[in-house]
Order: C-alpha cells, then sequence, then structure tokens
C-alpha cells in the first residue's frame, strides 16, 4: 500500500466523478460545513493568541470578551525577562539541533543500506526498527534512567540527545529510505560500472542527491525533540531543562497559572516549530506517509 | 501556503529497486553485503543501546524488589505482576482503553469526513490543508496549556460562551468529575491529531481508481454507493493502518494527560503510562512499575499479532 500517489489537486479532477451540472444547494452546504468545521478547529489557536494580547486584567474579566479590546505585548516581553525561560530555549535548541543532526547521520547510512542493497536480514532490520514503534516510553525511560545513572550521565545534555535518539533514530531512518527509494538504482550502477569504490560512490554520487531528504528528516527530527516532554522532565533537572517541561514547571504550580504570559510563551515555543514546517512544506505530507505508511 | 504531495516516482522506482535481480549486486560477492552491513551498523548498535536494550532491561526490573532510592534489589518473580493484577487492574486496562479508542475513534471521523469535504474539489484545498494541519505541529504541552485555559473553572471562555448562552448556572469544573476529565483529554488528544488523519486519509482519497467511481456513475450510481463500493473498500488499507498506528500511540500517550489531569481526578483518567510514570519516578517502585510494563506488553502485543498478520505487506 503506497500513499505516495501523484497528487495535484489542480491537474487531478477530484475523485468525484465530473458533475455536468453544479447543484449551488450542494455548494453551499459545502462550505458551511467546512466553514464550521474550519472555525471549531482554529478556535484554540485564536484563542491562544487573543490571550496573549490581552491586558491582564481584562483576561481575568468573567465572561471574557472574545476579541480583546486592548492589546498588550508585555507578556512577550517577561519570556525574555525572564531567565530560566531563556536558559530553558537555550537548551531545547541545542538538544534537538544535536539530535537531529546525530539521527540523521546514523540514519541516513543505515537507509542507504537499506534502500539501495540487497542482503539477508534485511527485512527483519525494517521491521525491528518499525516495531519500536509500540515500545512504550514511559517503559524504556526505567532502563534509560538507571543506564545513565550508572554512567553517571544523569542531568547532562548526552542523556537528553541519547533518549532522543529513541524515537528520531526509527523516524529519520523511514524518511531517509523513503527517500532512497525515490532515487533510481542506475545511478548507482552506472558509477559502479566505472568502477568506482564505494566509498566514492557514496560520498561523491550519493550523498548531494540525498541532501534535500537529510535536510527535511533533520527538521522532523529537530520538531520531535523540540515537542519531548517526558524525558527532558524526568532525565535533567534545572539547569538542563527545556522548554516544554520548563513551562510546565514554571506556570502550572501551586497557585492560579499566569495564563496570558503562559499563552505568549507557548506562542514563543511553537515558533521554531512553524518555521521548520514551513521549510518541510514540499516534504511535510510526503514524509508523513512515506515515514508511517510505507514505514 | 501551498502543500501537495510532490509527484514521486518513488511507487515505481522502489519497486525496481527490489524487483532487480540480486545478482546485480550479488555478482560482486561478499564485499556488497559486507559494504551494507557497515552501513547498518551504526543505527543498529544505537538501536540495541537506546530501544532493544532498556526495553528489555525494563521488563527484567519487574521480577525484582527494586526502588529507585534505595539501593540493592531482590529477585522476586512474578510477584510484582501479582500485585499490580490485584489492585484493580481491569480498571485501568478500562481507563487505558477507553482513552486510546476514543481518542483513535473521534479523531478519525472527524478527518475522514473532512477529507471527503475537502476532497470534492472545492477552490483553495491546499491552503485549507495547510492551515488545518496547524494543531498537529503544536507542542503536546502547548495543546494541554490551550484546552486547561479553555476549560478553566474560573475564567475559562468555554464557560464564560456556556453562561453567555444561558446553558449553565453554574461554571463547570470538568477537572473534578471523572468522566468529564476523561472526555476532556479525548478531545484534546484528538484535536491534535486529526489534521494528521486527515492528511492520510486525503492521500488515500485520492489514489481511489477514478475509473471505477465513473463505472458506478454510469450505472446509475448515487453517491452512496460510490462511497460504499468504490471509494471505502480501496481505502481499507490505509484506514487499517491510521487505526491502528493511531491505537499504538494512544495506548502509550503521556503528556497531554500528564499536563491536563495528572492521570486525576482520583484516578480516572490514569492509563498505562501515568500509571507507570507514577510508579517508578513518583513513587520510586521501580519494580512494581516494571510490572506494569510486563502486563502492558502482554496486551500490547494483540494489536501487535494483527498488524503482523494483516499488515505486514506495507513494511520494507
Amino acid at each position: 500500500m503506497s500513499t505516495s500517489v501523484d497528487v495535484h489537486p489542480e491537474t487531478t479532477a477530484p475523485s468525484a466523478p465530473r458533475r455536468p451540472r453544479r447543484r449551488p444547494m450542494r455548494r453551499v452546504a459545502l462550505w458551511a460545513t467546512l466553514a464550521v468545521v474550519v472555525f471549531i478547529a482554529l478556535f484554540p489557536v485564536y484563542w491562544m493568541l487573543a490571550t496573549s494580547i490581552t491586558p491582564r486584567e481584562q483576561v481575568f474579566e468573567f465572561p471574557p470578551s472574545f476579541i480583546p479590546t486592548s492589546i498588550t505585548f508585555e507578556h512577550y516581553g517577561t519570556f525574555f525577562e525572564t531567565p530560566a525561560l531563556l536558559k530553558y530555549m537555550v537548551n531545547s535548541i541545542l538538544v534537538s539541533g544535536v539530535t537531529a543532526v546525530g539521527a540523521v547521520i546514523v540514519s541516513s547510512y543505515a537507509a542507504y543500506s537499506l534502500s539501495k542493497f540487497e542482503y539477508r536480514g534485511r527485512k527483519s532490520v525494517m521491521y525491528m526498527i518499525w516495531s519500536s514503534q509500540m515500545f512504550p516510553t514511559a517503559l524504556l525511560l526505567i532502563a534509560l534512567y538507571l543506564m545513565f545513572d550508572r554512567f553517571g550521565l544523569l542531568d547532562t545534555y548526552v542523556a537528553l540527545v541519547l533518549s532522543f535518539m529513541t524515537f528520531t533514530l526509527p523516524l529519520c531512518t523511514f524518511v531517509m529510505k523513503g527517500y532512497f527509494d525515490t532515487i533510481p538504482t542506475e545511478v548507482i550502477e552506472a558509477a559502479r560500472i566505472d568502477g568506482a569504490p564505494e566509498r566514492v560512490i557514496t560520498t561523491k554520487v550519493l550523498l548531494p542527491i540525498a541532501i534535500p531528504g537529510m535536510v527535511a528528516a533533520g527538521l522532523f527530527a529537530f520538531i520531535r525533540g523540540w515537542n519531548d516532554f517526558i524525558f527532558a522532565l524526568t532525565l535533567v533537572g534545572e539547569d538542563r531543562r527545556t522548554l516544554p517541561p520548563g513551562l510546565v514547571v514554571e506556570y502550572l504550580g501551586e497557585f492560579q497559572a499566569d495564563w496570558p504570559e503562559l499563552m505568549a510563551s507557548s506562542l514563543i515555543t511553537t515558533i521554531p516549530v512553524v518555521i521548520a514546517f514551513m521549510a518541510l512544506q514540499k516534504y511535510f505530507v510526503e514524509g508523513l506517509t512515506v515515514g508511517s505508511v510505507k514505514g | 501556503m501551498t502543500m501537495k504531495l510532490k509527484e514521486r516516482s518513488a511507487g515505481s522506482a522502489s519497486a525496481n529497486s527490489r524487483r532487480s535481480p540480486p545478482d546485480a549486486v550479488g555478482r560482486r560477492g561478499l564485499s556488497q553485503t559486507q559494504v551494507a552491513l557497515a552501513l547498518v551498523a551504526p543505527a543498529l548498535l544505537l538501536y540495541a543501546v537506546v530501544l532493544l536494550y532498556p526495553l528489555v532491561a525494563s521488563l527484567w526490573v519487574g521480577l525484582f524488589d527494586r526502588s529507585l532510592v534505595r539501593p540493592g534489589s531482590e529477585f522476586v518473580g512474578l510477584q510484582n505482576v501479582q500485585d499490580v493484577l490485584s489492585e484493580d487492574f481491569v480498571g485501568l486496562l478500562s481507563r487505558t482503553l477507553v482513552f486510546a479508542s476514543g481518542a483513535t475513534v473521534l479523531p478519525f471521523l472527524v478527518a475522514f469526513g473532512l477529507a471527503l469535504l475537502l476532497n470534492q474539489g472545492i477552490r483553495g484545498q491546499g491552503a485549507l490543508r495547510g492551515i488545518l494541519l496547524f494543531p498537529w505541529i503544536l507542542p503536546g504541552v502547548v495543546v494541554s496549556f490551550l484546552w486547561l485555559w479553555i476549560f478553566n473553572p474560573n475564567n475559562g471562555v468555554l464557560n464564560g460562551a456556556l453562561r453567555e448562552l444561558g446553558l449553565i448556572e453554574e461554571n463547570l469544573n470538568v477537572f473534578t468529575s471523572p468522566w468529564q476529565s476523561m472526555l476532556l483529554v479525548i478531545v484534546a488528544k484528538s484535536w491534535q491529531t486529526f489534521p494528521w488523519v486527515m492528511v492520510m486519509m486525503l492521500a488515500g482519497l485520492q489514489a481511489v481508481p477514478r475509473d471505477l467511481l465513473e463505472a458506478v456513475s454510469a450505472d446509475g450510481g448515487g453517491t452512496l454507493r460510490r462511497f460504499w463500493h468504490v471509494t471505502l473498500p480501496s481505502l481499507r488499507g490505509i484506514i487499517f493502518t491510521v487505526l491502528l498506528l493511531e491505537l499504538l500511540w494512544n495506548f502509550q500517550h503521556f503528556e497531554m494527560i500528564w499536563v491536563l489531569t495528572r492521570g486525576g481526578p482520583a484516578g480516572a483518567t490514569t492509563t498505562f503510562s501515568v500509571e507507570l510514570y507514577e510508579t517508578a519516578f513518583q513513587s520510586f517502585d521501580l519494580g512494581r512499575a516494571g510490572a506494569v510494563g510486563i502486563l502492558w506488553m502482554a496486551v500490547l502485543s494483540i494489536p501487535v499479532w494483527l498488524f503482523t498478520k494483516y499488515g505486514d505487506r506495507r513494511v520494507g
């Protein structure tokens, strides 16, 4: 079952057969339904944005007004004036970045092997890597915690990067394998016939072609690492904490949370992910389907 | 934001590489295989260290009386497993199943409906799909904050709206009601998941053979007939995969439940993952947490068996 089909919304007619006569009532109903669903789907996002720019005293009015009557950016300012939050952000960038680079390098070699070579056990390796989808993260955490403890790695960046590999390694391997599968074997075989050694084929022929795929896989890994909560909550303390557990610790204490500030901080936390997402646009849908279905 | 599935020759290219006679590679004998193994070795090593060993070792801990805060461990066999089984295991299992199936079925229905609507060839389909993906890319904790704030018992917009509409007299506090809390975590998780399902279903819908649809139309079949006899059967594979993956992921979902309810009130939203985490890292009872893991994997082996039986042609 491959979902990576040729899809051009403009050129491909909808899969419902072309109807010669348009029924206007149907169109209206269609659009009305869509409008309602889209509104419900996106209202929470709107509400996050609205709360983050509403002055504090208005936020805690009840009933709340749906459109902010006056606007402030002080809650965003607070984020950048809170040293703890800035530290979490730096940690997030560092750990997610290193994880992404590491995962892409290791998984690209593996994906090349899995995609372009025939050998016994290839399928088993694919199965094994795929099956990690169902290893419960919370369960892995028990042994990972004990392992890092034994090697004195608790509360280090190394612990975070290694634990992030539990999900980035399989993810990147499948994205990269999907990518290598699109590269015709002839490219490699031509080089082999020319007598090029494998190392040269890998670095001179394949690497340049593979770079777009590696960027996509890296961005995926970065997003997943950036969004991690459970590992950074458990394996490290205050100094190495990343943004997601950092926000929880900082804002969800015993007292009523400062909602406008939390909403502003949440949006700031989301920005890098959105940027990565935009950069991925071209690969995004494809990667989603390649990474999970074809995988 | 235009997002298209990039036109790919993936299907044919990968099929070719797989169908290519083995001697194309094998001609060069062992060295080719050695190269292939050398390339995959680092990934396998990493896999063993961060995935395979931790899985086995965590389950192994379940056979010991072992604490996180005091040294030493004693082999107790299946004692921990028996303890977990004797203390409302049925409740734990059913809460996990309710959450996992709820957070799988709800977004599936919404997303399938949306995909069908978007597939009607409306203008701006690509842009709409892009915007609708937004909930999916939000970090899980951010999604949780959002829903915490919307459902806030004092100042939440939901309470505000319901009171304005005159539907309620007193503010709702879903966090004190067991079933409302469960509903909340399901809704929040579904809201985050539906875009992914939608994209998958759209990709599947666009692969539905058009000539078949037209054939049914020519025979006088209406929308329902086309859907039932052509669309649905050709989506069978993707529906199976999406539901199964979702089920597997939801089964072990942790962060949103943790941030939204901490498994409460009074354990009403405590699933396997929350129970395991609390036992290990708040009660520091590693042995018992490992035992929860043992039972968890035993339960999980049912969908895994299903997948290997029916889903294997989609791997590799």
